[in-house]
């Protein structure tokens, strides 16, 4: 078991550094950092994001000292996770039924994503008014 | 209001782009290296369109829709039909019939999963770990491999032309498949 530095990504925040240990193959990452980044707290209820509770059975991901196993949280949310031990890298997406209840609503979800010079654009800062989204690329 | 959303890696490459306009865009030009919108909208290819209306909402799913006809031979898309049928919508708020070719693309698991793998691999490939990002970029395209934004999007991260003989053989296995996805703005366009 080694303590290490890892990255942890998700869509929102991209890669940002976290303490974790590296165990063989598993990752486990600081349990606050985790909270930070991702919302999920493990409370007394269960996986806890904002005010939804997923009840869980078996504890074991969360590690005596705090810390959480990335792989194992995953598997006991069944989110999608790649965890990479080797390049000490950890990623989290969110669920293909959770994504498809969202598009079914026909809600436009709100993002915020930086402009060309690094400013933080909001998409709600619009307001009342109609919208294109243009989704292009370079290549 | 235009919100133009980047699914590019740096802002440079962006950049060129935007420098290059003429006129020069006057909205907001947004970089999304995570493929935040992708994700969050259901986008798989570019260039792409979604209408959101004053409360909104979404009146038109994602469309590709390019903005002019530079790759018209290729994609046999009018840029034409998406302007006047966005004229419409803004000026009189009329949307256009729904096109049977037109259908929101509902994720699968394979598909996030692909999306995670692919930000690992970007993440790998910004850091210079090239051999490690090739790993998780080829288990996204094995789960995803109708997704442009990661079969095309990876390309340059992985030092690969966008426009060379891995991207020809992409189109190829996309158009022998049915051309998957959602369709374009033009109804008159074959995909």
């Amino acid at each position: 078991m080694t303590d290490a530095i890892v990255s942890l990504i998700n869509a929102e925040h991209g890669a940002r550094e976290l303490a974790g240990t590296v165990d063989g193959g598993r990752v486990l990452v600081d349990a606050d950092g985790f909270a930070a980044l991702t919302g999920w707290t493990l409370k007394a209820e269960g996986w806890c994001r904002g005010e939804v509770c997923v009840p869980v059975r078996d504890r074991t991901p969360v590690a005596a000292d705090g810390r959480i196993d990335v792989a194992g949280f995953g598997a006991a949310l069944s989110m999608p996770t790649v965890v990479d031990a080797e390049e000490r890298v950890v990623a989290l997406g969110e669920r293909a039924d959770t994504r498809a209840a969202v598009i079914a609503t026909g809600d436009a979800p709100d993002f915020e994503l930086p402009d060309l010079e690094g400013r933080p654009f909001r998409f709600s800062s619009i307001g009342r008014k109609k919208k294109l989204l243009l989704a292009w690329a370079s290549w | 209001m235009v919100v133009a959303v980047a699914f590019d890696d740096s802002v440079d490459a962006a950049r060129e782009w935007v420098d290059a306009a003429d006129p020069r865009p006057e909205y907001a030009v947004l970089l999304d290296r995570e493929h935040l919108l992708g994700e969050l909208y259901g986008i798989v290819n570019v260039p792409t369109v979604v209408w959101v209306d004053e409360d909104d909402r979404i009146v038109r799913p994602p469309v590709v829709a390019p903005g002019d006809d530079l790759f018209k031979d290729f994609t046999h898309i009018d840029s034409n039909v998406h302007h006047d049928q966005l004229r419409a919508w803004v000026r009189e708020g009329t949307l256009p019939p729904q096109s049977d070719r037109e259908h929101p693309v509902v994720p699968t698991e394979e598909e996030q999963v692909a999306r995670v793998e692919r930000s690992v691999g970007a993440h790998l490939a910004r850091v210079g770990r090239r051999h490690a990002a090739e790993r998780h970029f080829a288990r996204a395209a094995e789960l995803a491999p109708m997704n442009w934004t990661i079969r095309r999007g990876t390309l340059p991260l992985r030092g690969e032309d966008p426009f060379g003989s891995p991207f020809f053989a992409f189109v190829a296995e996309w158009e022998a498949a049915g051309s998957p996805g959602y369709g374009s703005a033009d109804p008159n366009a074959p995909r």
